[in-house]
């Protein structure tokens, strides 16, 4: 009768443990570390501004590789720190802004609004080193951009 | 009957190609006719010097040889006509469709190998990205580099630039 409930206590206690290890191993995975991203607002145009901070060289290289346009100047830069499955938002215009946010396994989403509506809405893995952007034309022979990187 | 050919039967008398009874009537004639009695006797004096005088002459090849060349002639023309309305054979089909279709084949198979090699853009398609659009008639083009260093999102849309008097970045 003893030994019987004995078996009994120790297989609900393996139980438990194992109950408390699925849910604390969960957890953790669900985790998110927090990220430090850096959004630019970037002018890519064919003809040469003087008096605008041209992007760091290893933007524009790439940029240059892809698009057409030969020139590209940053009009505004912010670096955004976003914890764990946090959102974080950046105006970038009068009238266009981004919402960042931090999801699990690294991941980020970045929706684009402008004049108050949700255009685009990317969601990817975003490692140091590489970019997201988000692009368009904007009038006559210039496109604007949107460079998303993840900083240390 | 004209002068011209009172002659010819005068002459057809002499040489002896009248029927029976022609030949006498143009014979009784003669009797009563001087001119025509003058030129059947010149005509018959002609003839006589003549004969024995003209030189023999032979055709170059014989006359069955002529008659066999035309049926030869006649021969060739049917079966070349038969050969046209003969309904095409087995070996004509394969001629007429089958190696044409062959060489596009060829073509095709030769064109498909020189493009294997696809030009290098510097970018690919898909990857662990996700994208929704909330504006149904934008358009929007999306793609990777070759590196995946960089994904880019292309929007149909100009956005406005102009920077707020008050700079509302968040940290």
């Amino acid at each position: 009768m003893i030994t019987l409930s004995l078996n009994n206590l120790i297989s609900r206690f393996i139980f438990l443990v194992a109950l408390l290890l699925f849910v604390s191993g969960g957890f953790v995975v669900a985790q998110a570390d927090p990220i430090t991203v850096q959004a630019r607002l970037v002018l890519g145009t064919s003809k040469e501004q003087k008096g605008k901070t041209e992007v760091p060289d290893t933007i524009r290289k790439r940029l240059a590789k892809v698009f057409k346009w030969m020139k590209y100047y940053e009009l505004r830069s912010r670096r955004l720190s976003i914890g764990d499955g946090a959102t974080k938002t950046a105006k970038l215009s009068k009238t266009s802004k981004i919402e960042v946010s931090n999801r699990k396994n690294g991941r980020i989403a970045v929706s684009l609004f402008s004049e108050g509506k949700m255009l685009v809405q990317k969601s990817q893995t975003l490692r140091s080193g590489s970019y997201m952007v988000l692009a368009g034309e904007s009038g006559t022979d210039s496109a604007w951009f949107i460079v998303l990187s993840k900083t240390k | 009957m004209n002068e011209n050919e009172i002659q010819l039967k005068v002459q057809a008398l002499v040489d002896g190609e009248l029927t029976g009874q022609e030949a006498k009537e143009w014979r009784s004639r003669l009797e009563t006719d001087a001119g025509l009695k003058e030129l059947h006797a010149r005509l018959t004096a002609v003839r006589g010097l003549m004969t024995g005088a003209e030189l023999p002459r032979t055709l170059p090849e014989s006359g069955d040889f002529h008659w066999s060349q035309i049926s030869k002639a006649i021969e060739r023309e049917e079966r070349q006509a038969k050969h046209l309305a003969r309904p095409a054979s087995s070996a004509n089909w394969l001629l007429r469709w089958v190696l044409p279709l062959a060489g596009v084949a060829c073509l095709m198979l030769l064109l498909t190998l020189l493009q294997t090699t696809k030009p290098d853009l510097g970018i690919s398609l898909g990857s662990d990205h996700e994208l929704e659009l909330s504006i149904d008639d934008l358009d929007v083009m999306t793609f990777n580099t070759g590196d995946d260093a960089m994904s880019v999102v292309w929007l149909d849309y100009s956005l406005d630039l102009q920077q707020d008097e008050i700079d509302l970045w968040l940290d």
